[in-house]
């Protein structure tokens, strides 16, 4: 066992030195058998990132795999009646970064003095660990490592989503030239096509002639925003700070510059290239099926 | 009147409350030793607010928000951008001087910020309304009702609403841009202007979804939150700072609230 596949072990199960290859007795593959499949393909250190099993006994054999965006309690149902016990998450299962960890253990907001972590006693918390436990479902979270991937599956499967795959200007960017619409004519279609609820918000020219497209997703930096805009009619992603890039793109529509910045909510942009995780998980891990299960738009507008 | 003896007048007058250590709250853009016509305050300098300031002849903005689209106004990669450079000359070609008041605000007793959206929605509050209030009671009704009523008090036209729309409420926990509170035990609704969606400190949104779906929404069991979005959330008080400045600067100021509009369409 080399260095690094120990330190992987250790992360899986919490506790160095077991036994390794836990694939029970002729009973089909462990969910640790696969992560370690999945991580073997993926490459990378392991160590230090957010990914790694958040809930659930790695020794439990795998039935299916589901993939989702987000591990709410709505996923986490719909994998358990699909037979679907192995769950891979791109973001946290356990409300924020901590991911179930006590107040204690978690750094507090920015300066807010607004407390991190999960009460251990809070009853949301209890109920889905409850619900995981009862049900034998194991859950990983698949961020950091799945975003690093070279071959960019979450902007292809936004791509894909919104039907302009054939539309990418250059492989390996997130530019699009997509028939022409308006800018109000294409959130339209981004709508209908995602299946969107109340998450969109649209800022800047609803007039403007939209052509050139840039995907991102989950959240965008200013940088980015300061330096792309200007070559593009609309930016289409996750979330942006509303003083930040918000503001940027209203600022270039006062000063008369016809685009628009789209944002569809940092978890409904992640779910496309969770389900191109799932048909990827299946190149990797023939044993069992793969689906993924989407998260859905958290948001609704009042009357 | 300069624009610094402005600022100073707002320190000596801040009861304690100003850092010095403050990245934030500092001038801008401009002069500071321009002659003040006319304070606008505003909850973000926004292109469109600074040419509607000018147009009223008001010459300084105090602004909550940045002027540069990133938090600490850091413009070491911007001097090449056109839009920064547009947006410069037009307020040093006219005279005028930008200082943002955003930590001081957020540790005044009462913080306006707080107690201007209180205000808006309905809720009586008072000094105890800081950066991080108590909780307020209203009398109990469902989310959709509430929050439709939110909408139409604020006027916004993009707020935003996570939880079961049938849940029973009546504890209201409220906290100002980025500043949204993360959900207790005691609250049913969390209001804030916005907040990272996932993967922060504390991600409210998976929390109202999973709530929902165990069917809390009970009296003293729902789960809501409402994203107002930040430039609503902190809007009614630049208000309240206008009439603040109103009591210790020199009555023959101008001193007028210029709104920031709601980016959202």
């Amino acid at each position: 066992m080399t260095g690094i596949s120990r330190r992987r072990f250790a992360l899986l199960t919490g506790a160095a030195g077991a036994t390794p290859f836990a694939l029970a007795q002729g009973q089909g593959i462990t969910a640790e058998a696969v992560i370690q499949r999945i991580q073997g393909a993926l490459g990378g250190d392991w160590s230090g990132v957010p990914d790694g099993l958040k809930a659930g006994d790695a020794s439990t054999v795998v039935r299916g795999i589901a993939t989702t965006a987000m591990a709410t309690l709505d996923v986490l149902k719909q994998a358990a009646a699909a037979n679907m016990n192995l769950v891979l998450t791109c973001e946290p299962t356990f409300y924020g970064r901590g991911d179930g960890q006590a107040p204690a253990a978690v750094a507090a907001g920015r300066g807010r003095g607004a407390p991190g972590g999960v009460e251990q006693t809070d009853p949301v918390f209890l109920a889905k660990k409850e619900f995981i436990e009862k049900n034998n479902l194991v859950v990983f979270r698949l961020h950091d490592h799945w975003l690093a991937r070279k071959e960019n599956d979450m902007v292809a499967g936004l791509a894909d989503s919104l039907g302009w795959s054939k539309y990418a200007v250059k492989g390996d960017d997130a530019l699009f030239e997509i028939p022409a619409a308006s800018a109000e004519a294409t959130v339209a279609q981004i709508k209908t096509k995602m299946n969107l609820r109340g998450g969109l918000r649209a800022v800047g020219d609803k007039k403007a002639m939209v052509r050139r497209v840039l995907l991102f997703t989950g959240s965008m930096t200013p940088a980015t925003m300061w330096k792309r805009y200007a070559e593009t009619d609309m930016f289409v992603g996750g979330e942006v700070r509303e003083w930040e890039n918000t503001h940027y793109a209203a600022d270039m529509f006062t000063a008369g510059e016809k685009r628009a910045l789209v944002t569809v909510g940092r978890v409904v942009s992640q779910e496309p290239g969770m389900r191109l995780c799932a048909a990827w998980v299946k190149t990797v891990v023939r044993e069992v099926p793969a689906k993924w299960i989407g998260a859905g738009d958290p948001y609704w507008r009042p009357a | 009147m300069t624009a610094r003896e402005v600022v100073d007048l707002m320190k000596k007058t801040s009861n304690g409350n100003w850092s010095p250590q403050s990245t934030r709250d500092t001038f801008k853009v401009g002069n500071p030793d321009t002659e003040v016509k006319g304070i606008a305050t505003t909850m973000m300098a926004t292109f469109d607010m600074i040419q509607r300031a000018h147009a009223a002849g008001l010459n300084m903005v105090v602004t909550h928000e940045d002027t540069y689209w990133n938090d600490r106004d850091d413009t070491k990669d911007l001097t090449e951008n056109t839009l920064y450079k547009r947006k410069t000359d037009f307020i040093e070609k006219n005279g005028m001087v930008i200082f943002r008041d955003h930590d001081h605000m957020h540790s005044m007793k009462p913080d306006f910020t707080v107690l201007g959206t209180l205000k808006a929605i309905g809720i009586k509050a008072g000094d105890e309304a800081t950066m991080r209030p108590p909780i307020y009671t209203i009398p109990e009704t469902t989310f959709a009702e509430f929050a439709a009523r939110v909408k139409r008090m604020t006027g916004s036209r993009a707020l935003r609403c996570a939880g079961d729309p049938n849940a029973k409420i009546s504890r209201i926990l409220i906290g100002p841009g980025y500043a949204t509170p993360r959900m207790t035990p005691e609250a049913d609704v969390v209001i804030g202007g916005e907040q990272q969606e996932a993967d922060g400190v504390f991600d409210n949104i998976e929390y109202v979804m999973d709530a929902a779906s165990l069917g809390q929404t009970g009296p003293r069991k729902a789960k809501c939150v409402i994203m107002l979005g930040h430039v609503i959330s902190e809007q009614p008080g630049m208000e309240d700072m206008a009439a603040w400045l109103r009591t210790f600067l020199p009555p023959e100021i101008p001193i007028k609230f210029v709104l920031a509009e709601e980016p959202f369409w």
